[in-house]
């Protein structure tokens, strides 16, 4: 039994009989049971994932109607809520926190009889861009363990780049989807603001933070996104794509398309083996017919300021909720006072996301607002303005994931701005609502470098054509575990 | 420059029990101090951009009918209501 297969591969394999849903399933709880004391991708595991392959099983011998997934296993990032599953963001503080509901893209998946294979690892509350901030121990880089994976969607990645599941959902509000599927060699997509429902993605920041796929192919993001792209009552954030297929045309090549490099991601702090890499694919997309320019946007060395500000100043809001009394942990209420006891019960809560509360309500306080959080919006504002100028002149935008390769557990954490500037590349995307993607490019030393390619608001499509033109350029060496 | 008065201040007020002050001090400054970036960005006269959607296009109210069995998941309640510490 290969598990090393796309998902489209999967679909086909199993519509074609030569593997069963279950074999698939039993197989790949086996390699999780195998590979993931030292990755530590997963949180939880579905027991039940076995039988919900017999059924779909039975579904396809029976020939009653299956959903487009064929019993696809796909994890899930453990800040998506499943209904009845654990849903803990990695945090203590909702250790036992079960949903009582499903996400939007949860309810999608199962309609389309996906087998959620189990929740991952992540960074508490999805603060943080290593994964070493999860409050039950960081996830380890498959392509070496001492190094991270990313984050803050580390257990996503690692759980695809290491074939313990066929594909992944993660969240990206500052890059945390784009930042592991770059060190782990993952297709990570972060889709136009509002194209996916957020409803039952527990909030970090609700004004810039998008879900979405980590794959092992182009093809595959696009496959995933045709399932959970779309309008959603519950949320009010979202865009009606017109069903739009994302697979459709994916072939169809980027002859002719003016490609903008983003000079002022590839300036000072970048690694010069992501430099060179850069150069590479910008190379490649010109053999293929691309027209490539250099373009400068001036805000983007404002943008990780304006991002944590106004992403800790949210957090800080959307956090209040946890007083252990709506959710929480066993901790006795008699003997306290009403505030104490909240104050008491958030020990609980990580020294990372303590930090960035303490960040969140001292940024937007008074006679702090006017100098930090309303300049991080008019940034925002500015920014915004400036790519969608860019993009009057240019269809697509490159620039390399992430400045630097992965490094190693530990190596940063005691830095925060080092810490920081990692997302310099893939804050802006977040915050101007723009598509963008995270292609595997190259392994230089051992380590994945991904390269990032942006598009504008709704181009969801051209974006992924232009990734899947760029995948066919390269062929990379297998994952070692 | 964040003072510990300062760190004292706001972790009161967005209730979280800071045990040592000092210890969250030196990360904080140096967050903060790199917030200052933003002094030099030159968007004094820039206009913030709000979406806005007209309530029409919000979904309307919808009755769900209320699962007492979800309470019994809580840690502490009575009958139908969370128990909550005195204020």
């Amino acid at each position: 039994m290969n598990l090393k297969i796309s998902a489209l591969e999967f679909v086909e394999e199993v519509k074609s009989g030569n593997i069963t849903v279950e074999e698939f399933t039993a197989k790949t709880i086996e390699r999780i049971d195998q590979v993931d004391d030292k990755l530590h991708a997963f949180l939880s595991v579905n027991n039940d994932a076995v039988d919900q392959a017999r059924s779909i099983d039975k579904k396809i011998k029976s020939g009653e109607s299956v959903g487009a997934c064929y019993g696809m296993p796909i994890s899930i990032k453990d800040n998506v809520c499943i209904k009845n599953s654990k849903t803990t963001c990695a945090s203590k503080m909702l250790e036992n926190f079960v949903a009582p509901y499903d996400a939007t893209v949860i309810s999608k998946l199962k309609k389309q009889d996906a087998i959620l294979i189990g929740k991952v690892n992540m960074d508490e509350f999805a603060m943080g861009l290593s994964t070493e901030f999860s409050a039950f121990g960081p996830s380890k880089n498959p392509w070496n363990t001492e190094y991270v994976p990313g984050g803050s969607s580390g257990g996503s990645a690692v759980s695809v780049s290491a074939f313990e599941c066929v594909a992944s959902l993660g969240s990206d509000t500052g890059g945390s989807v784009r930042n592991p599927a770059s060190f782990c060699s993952t297709v990570g997509y972060k889709p136009t603001y509002g194209l996916v429902s957020r409803y039952g993605l527990i909030s970090y920041a609700n004004s810039i933070e998008q879900i979405g796929p980590l794959t092992r192919t182009v093809k595959d993001t696009a496959f995933i996104l045709n399932l959970i792209a779309g309008i959603d009552p519950n949320d009010n954030t979202t865009i009606d794509n017109k069903n739009e297929d994302y697979l459709e045309g994916i072939e169809s090549g980027i002859e002719g398309k003016k490609i903008g490099i983003i000079t002022d991601m590839i300036g000072d702090g970048i690694d010069p083996e992501v430099l060179t890499a850069t150069k590479e694919a910008i190379s490649k997309l010109e053999g293929l017919g691309a027209v490539c320019e250099e373009v400068s946007l001036d805000m983007v060395k404002y943008s990780v300021a304006a991002y944590y500000t106004i992403t800790a100043t949210e957090a800080g809001s959307n956090l209040a909720r946890y007083d252990n009394l709506r959710y929480g942990y066993d901790f006795p209420v008699e003997g306290y006072e009403f505030n104490s006891y909240i104050s008491k019960a958030r020990k609980n809560l990580g020294p990372e996301v303590t930090r960035r509360m303490i960040i969140g309500g001292f940024v937007p306080s008074a006679g702090h607002t006017g100098k930090y959080f309303l300049k991080s919006m008019k940034v925002k504002s500015k920014l915004t303005k400036e790519i969608n100028e860019v993009f009057k002149k240019f269809d697509l935008l490159i620039a390399p994931t992430v400045p630097i390769q992965p490094f190693k557990i530990g190596g940063k954490i005691n830095d925060p701005v080092s810490l920081f500037l990692i997302d310099i590349n893939t804050a802006t995307a977040n915050l101007t609502g723009k598509p963008a993607i995270s292609i595997p490019f190259k392994i230089v030393n051992g380590l994945p470098i991904g390269i990032q390619l942006l598009a504008n608001s709704m181009n969801d499509k051209l974006l992924l054509k232009a990734a899947y033109a760029l995948e066919q350029t390269v062929t990379l060496p297998e994952v070692p575990i | 420059m964040v003072a510990i008065e300062e760190i004292e201040h706001v972790s009161k007020l967005m209730k979280i029990d800071v045990e040592d002050h000092s210890e969250y001090l030196e990360k904080v400054q140096t967050m903060i101090s790199y917030f200052d970036i933003l002094d030099s960005a030159g968007v004094e006269s820039e206009e913030i951009s709000m979406p806005e959607i007209p309530i029409e296009q919000l979904r309307n109210d919808e009755y769900i009918p209320f699962d007492e069995k979800l309470i019994e998941k809580m840690n502490h309640y009575k009958g139908t209501y969370v128990r909550a510490p005195k204020m």
